[in-house]
């Protein structure tokens, strides 16, 4: 029996004010556990579709369920931020507090938690992503890795159903990368990550979806999307090295 | 391009009596302070209420070097309009009474101006020296400030460490790109386009920071971990603070 749909969206369109059409007929289901990655070149609606799954941009009712919720539904969009959680591209844009800890108590707070545990999901959430000890660091003096680590915990905090990850290893060096490719394997909630980085979707997801020109231009397993050297070089986007030196070898193999 | 060395490093928070008050008490007891003291008019008045937030200093247990390169920084700002102030402002029939003696009106409003801002900001330094920010922007709610103005506060906060990174990247550019800042035409171009691309950027980044918060939950409203809980020496902190304000703004009516 397949798993229930944790994110469904059906014929989600989005125009920016400006008349640029940003996401054309977008419809796909995530099934609850699943992480899925969601690929596509620069402009493509990747942020946008983020956006409006979470409630930032107007969307018309009807067109996205997240975990039972439509965030074009007032009353439902207070209440999404406690099952939707997004990571932001630029990790500056989503620390603003004092102290690590004070951000990343900030979620448990708005969603009425009571102190107790409040404290301990801050603990717990920056135990996952290894920022213990971190708690009253400044988060503008961190390290572009442990600003990442610190944003992720700010949301992980809040224990959502769903994880929205924007280009989650932007401005990573290769070990904070390594980690956070960890981190993510380690996390059992449902993911959609949007990315260049296509050898981190290949290592974390199960499923890709390719966008391109607001469209949603194909669905399927990662090592079928990822690997398909005409789709991938049509949109833009390159075979991932890794996928490409394997495939070198079957046919090798073969020959 | 004085602006463009600047270097910001969080603020030091010492444990004293004056940091374990109520944030709500100790905000309003500063803001009434404040208030009092941008009123006087005298300058013995002024010099009483320097004294009284060198006392503050003291009792916040302000680290001494960091609170005196404070002063010094805003004493290099004073100096700009205090400088010409005893040359251009000239009254032969009015004089500024201190004590005993009385001082010629132009150097006078130029000492008064001093004090005042000296006093006023030490005010504000040991208010945010002795609590966290997000105590104060609790405690502003509690007092119904508008949130409109409390998320202000806040983000400005936050937009100057921003700002400030953002300066010294863009700084880095500059110079790689062989510029030095130099007094002419073509130095006062780029600083001004150094600083509309800033606001440019300021302004996006609003943007993106009010989307994720929104995506926390915030709803306009500043919930933090500690609960304010109101004690004798709250109260007795903010009546002697306020009414000792208060004394002060009637005095100096007085003295008028």
């Amino acid at each position: 029996m397949p798993a229930e749909s944790l994110i469904r969206v059906h014929d989600l369109t989005y125009t920016y004010p400006g008349g640029q059409r940003a996401l054309d007929q977008v419809s796909f289901t995530v099934a609850e556990g699943e992480c899925v990655g969601l690929v596509g070149p620069n402009g493509a609606g990747k942020t946008s579709l983020f956006l409006c799954l979470s409630g930032v941009l107007p969307i018309p009712e009807g067109a996205v369920n997240m975990a039972g919720l439509d965030p074009a539904k007032p009353a439902d969009r207070r209440l999404l931020p406690g099952r939707t959680g997004i990571v932001f591209q630029n990790s500056d844009d989503q620390l603003f507090s004092t102290t690590i800890f004070d951000d990343v108590a900030f979620g448990p707070l708005n969603l009425g938690l009571p102190p107790d545990q409040v404290r301990q999901r801050v603990s717990d959430a920056l135990l996952e992503v290894g920022l213990s000890g971190f708690e009253q660091r400044v988060p503008f003096h961190l390290s572009g890795g442990e600003k990442r680590r610190a944003a992720l915990a700010g949301v992980l905090a809040m224990q959502p159903a769903i994880l929205l990850l924007d280009e989650p290893s932007m401005y990573l060096d290769p070990r904070g990368r390594r980690e956070l490719i960890r981190l993510i394997k380690a996390l059992s909630v449902t993911k959609l990550i949007a990315g260049h980085d296509l050898e981190m979707i290949r290592e974390t997801c199960t499923r890709v979806l390719l966008l391109d020109g607001g469209k949603l231009v194909a669905d399927g397993a990662t090592r079928q999307i990822l690997s398909d050297t005409k789709l991938m070089e049509t949109h833009g986007l390159e075979v991932p090295h890794s996928l490409t030196h394997h495939a070198a070898t079957e046919q090798h193999h073969k020959d | 391009m004085a602006l463009m060395t600047l270097r910001l490093r969080p603020l030091p928070h010492p444990d004293s009596f004056v940091a374990r008050l109520d944030p709500r008490w100790k905000l309003a007891a500063m803001i009434v302070a404040a208030l009092a003291v941008s009123c006087l008019r005298g300058l013995l008045p002024a010099l009483v209420a320097l004294a009284a937030a060198l006392i503050l200093v003291g009792l916040g247990r302000l680290p001494l070097r960091w609170y005196l390169s404070r002063i010094g920084a805003l004493a290099l700002f004073l100096l700009l309009f205090v400088a010409f102030a005893p040359l251009l402002i000239r009254s032969n029939d009015r004089v500024f009474p201190l004590g005993p003696l009385s001082l010629p009106y132009g150097p006078g409003l130029a000492l008064l101006i001093c004090v005042k801002a000296v006093a006023v900001v030490t005010i504000m330094v040991v208010l945010l020296v002795t609590s966290p920010l997000s105590a104060h922007l609790t405690a502003a709610h509690a007092l119904r400030v508008p949130g409109l103005l409390v998320q202000l506060a806040m983000l400005a906060y936050r937009y100057v460490f921003v700002v400030s990174a953002e300066l010294a990247r863009m700084r880095v550019a500059l110079r790689v790109r062989g510029y030095r800042n130099r007094a002419s035409r073509h130095s006062y171009h780029t600083v001004g386009q150094v600083a509309g691309s800033l606001l440019v950027r300021g302004y996006e980044r609003a943007e993106r920071v009010g989307q994720a918060m929104r995506c926390r939950g915030f709803d306009g409203r500043f919930r933090a971990l500690a609960e304010c809980r109101t004690r004798a020496a709250d109260v007795l902190f903010f009546l002697a603070i306020a009414g000792g304000a208060v004394a002060l703004v009637v005095w100096d009516l007085v003295q008028r």
